[in-house]
């Protein structure tokens, strides 16, 4: 396994081999881990306007951050779980959830440059470029760890992709509304409106 | 890895590039947010141009001006004593333009237009701090502008460090995301420039015109500002680009007309147009396009002039047909415009 920036390096190339090492290597579920954190932070400072919009403080604008990014974290692991499971149902391809945690979550590399999205005017292009960059990652890194063709891996992502937001609106709804409380909690903003948008 | 591979380079400009272009927004952002207290440099604000004598003229005289200039006819008063603010090009640096060509003309748009004033702000930092004032890179700045002031070529490319800032300032109040942010903190320092100069800003029939003339990256700007201008000051706003780089701004719709003047020879009014979708013909529904179907937005060619430097909208030496230079046609133009005149523009023949 390389150094974690020339893990991230190969993930931003698309080389199967930068997802492969990780499944040899015992930190590799930390290493994923650790991207789609950073990943979630790079993207809330992107999609910070919102915060400035509502005046929020430095501190709390900083906590905001941090807060999304644990968020971000979260609906992955739903991600990879549904992934994982979608592997095992559909494509008989069993492999240990750390190691669909650890190449799913590398492939989150280019989303580490979610922060360009504040660019004017190509911020909106951006993202979109960030969002396919990733799927076409998330599908090598699929290929990769289960050892699917191409279109199986697509199949295989968007099928988990899927799944996730199933869940996300469903059994899952709570817990997001929790997030968007304790984020909105914790930036000081629209708790009331949040709740009225609730009711 | 050679350290000077082109595609490295490449690859590292264009990422410096990305990078100035994602921190541009913070200081409108920052400045909404509160983050800065209130940090307009009031020193810097309506440095003494135009009218120089004029400067520390007390605000009611100011007014009982405009309420004489409006006592012969009610509806000629706003026309007969406009106020020009000017938001110059992208090579600014602060709020007092360095280029002679700026200075010369806002002397002589001073003179031209009877009774009004012409006053300048910098359209690229919504606190009006100048690039080689009180910020974190001011040195750097302060380098640019020597380098562009020099007269060697290599070193005037440093200077286009400049231009690229304040690019991205345009784009910041292009963008539908801060636009509105960065539109507000225009507005207010033109009101505050003006009211410093004396405007009238209490609500009455007789609130003197005000013409905003914004020359490439300050087309956007001045409409950006326009409709938050106009809500300060109850006032008929004009807005002139001259060679503007603006995108369809729903602040041209709160103009109650805007010119859009440029060179046939200017590529980079050409480009712009081409750049900013909403410009395009085939959508009918952008601003631009509507404020054109209106009859509100005028696109007049003035002369063959270029954007900028040698045959541009301000040099003196280059000539069109009738005789005049593209500086004089430039001026008796935005002249014209700025008296309301209802002749038809004197463009070159």
């Amino acid at each position: 396994m390389g150094t974690p920036l020339e893990l991230v390096w190969g993930a931003l190339r698309l080389d199967p081999a930068a997802f492969r090492s990780l499944l040899v290597a015992a930190p590799g579920a930390g290493v994923g881990l650790t991207v789609v954190y950073l990943a979630g932070l790079s993207l809330a400072v992107g999609q910070s306007v919102v915060l400035f919009a509502e005046r929020v403080s430095p501190r709390r604008f900083a906590a905001t951050l941090g807060v999304q990014a644990v968020l971000f974290l979260a609906s992955f692991v739903g991600w990879a779980l549904a992934v994982w499971w979608v592997a095992r149902v559909g494509f008989d391809a069993a492999r240990p959830l750390r190691d669909v945690v650890a190449v799913v979550g590398l492939a989150h590399a280019p989303q580490l440059l979610g922060f360009l999205i504040l660019t004017p005017y190509l911020g909106g292009p951006l993202q979109s470029l960030l969002s396919a960059w990733t799927l076409l990652a998330t599908v090598v890194a699929a290929a990769a760890v289960f050892d699917l063709g191409a279109a199986q891996a697509l199949a295989c992502s968007a099928s988990g992709w899927l799944v996730a937001q199933l869940l996300q609106r469903t059994l899952g709804a709570p817990l997001v509304r929790a997030g968007q409380r304790v984020r909105a909690w914790v930036a000081g903003i629209e708790i009331a409106s949040t709740a009225r948008r609730e009711r | 890895m050679p350290l000077l591979d082109p595609g490295t380079l490449a690859l590292v400009a264009l990422a410096a590039l990305l990078l100035a272009g994602a921190l541009s927004p913070l200081e409108t952002l920052g400045w909404w947010a509160g983050w800065y207290g209130d940090p307009v440099d009031e020193r810097e604000i309506d440095p003494a141009c135009g009218s120089p004598d004029e400067s520390d003229e007390p605000a009611a005289d100011s007014a009982r001006d405009a309420a004489e200039a409006g006592a012969g006819t009610a509806s000629a008063a706003p026309a007969a004593s406009p106020w020009v603010v000017y938001l110059t090009g992208i090579q600014a640096v602060g709020p007092v333009s360095y280029a002679d060509p700026d200075r010369r003309l806002l002397a002589r748009l001073a003179d031209a237009v009877p009774s009004g004033r012409v006053l300048e702000v910098f359209p690229y930092s919504v606190t009006n701090r100048a690039l080689t004032g009180e910020r974190t890179f001011a040195r750097v700045w302060r380098w640019a502008l020597r380098a562009k002031l020099d007269h060697r070529r290599l070193l005037q490319l440093a200077g286009f460090l400049i231009n690229l800032r304040n690019l991205w300032q345009v784009l910041v109040s292009a963008d539908r995301r801060y636009g509105p942010f960065y539109s507000r903190g225009s507005a207010e320092l033109i009101v505050r420039s003006l009211r410093r100069r004396g405007y009238p800003l209490e609500p009455g029939p007789y609130a003197p015109r005000i013409v905003l003339v914004g020359y490439s990256g300050g087309a956007q700007v001045a409409a950006g500002a326009a409709p938050f201008v106009r809500q300060r000051t109850h006032a008929e706003v004009t807005v002139v680009s001259l060679g503007g780089v603006l995108a369809a701004d729903p602040g041209l719709l709160a103009a109650d007309h805007v010119w859009h003047l440029y060179g046939t020879a200017d590529r980079i009014q050409r480009w712009t147009s081409w750049m900013f979708p909403g410009r395009w013909r085939l959508l009918p529904w952008s601003p631009w396009n509507v404020a054109r179907h209106r009859g509100r937005l005028s696109e007049v060619a003035i002369s063959p002039c270029d954007h900028t430097g040698a045959d541009g909208y301000l040099d003196e030496h280059a000539r069109a047909r009738d005789g005049r230079s593209y500086f004089e046609i430039t001026l008796d133009v935005l002249a014209a415009i700025a008296r309301g005149d209802d002749e038809p523009l004197p463009v070159a023949a």
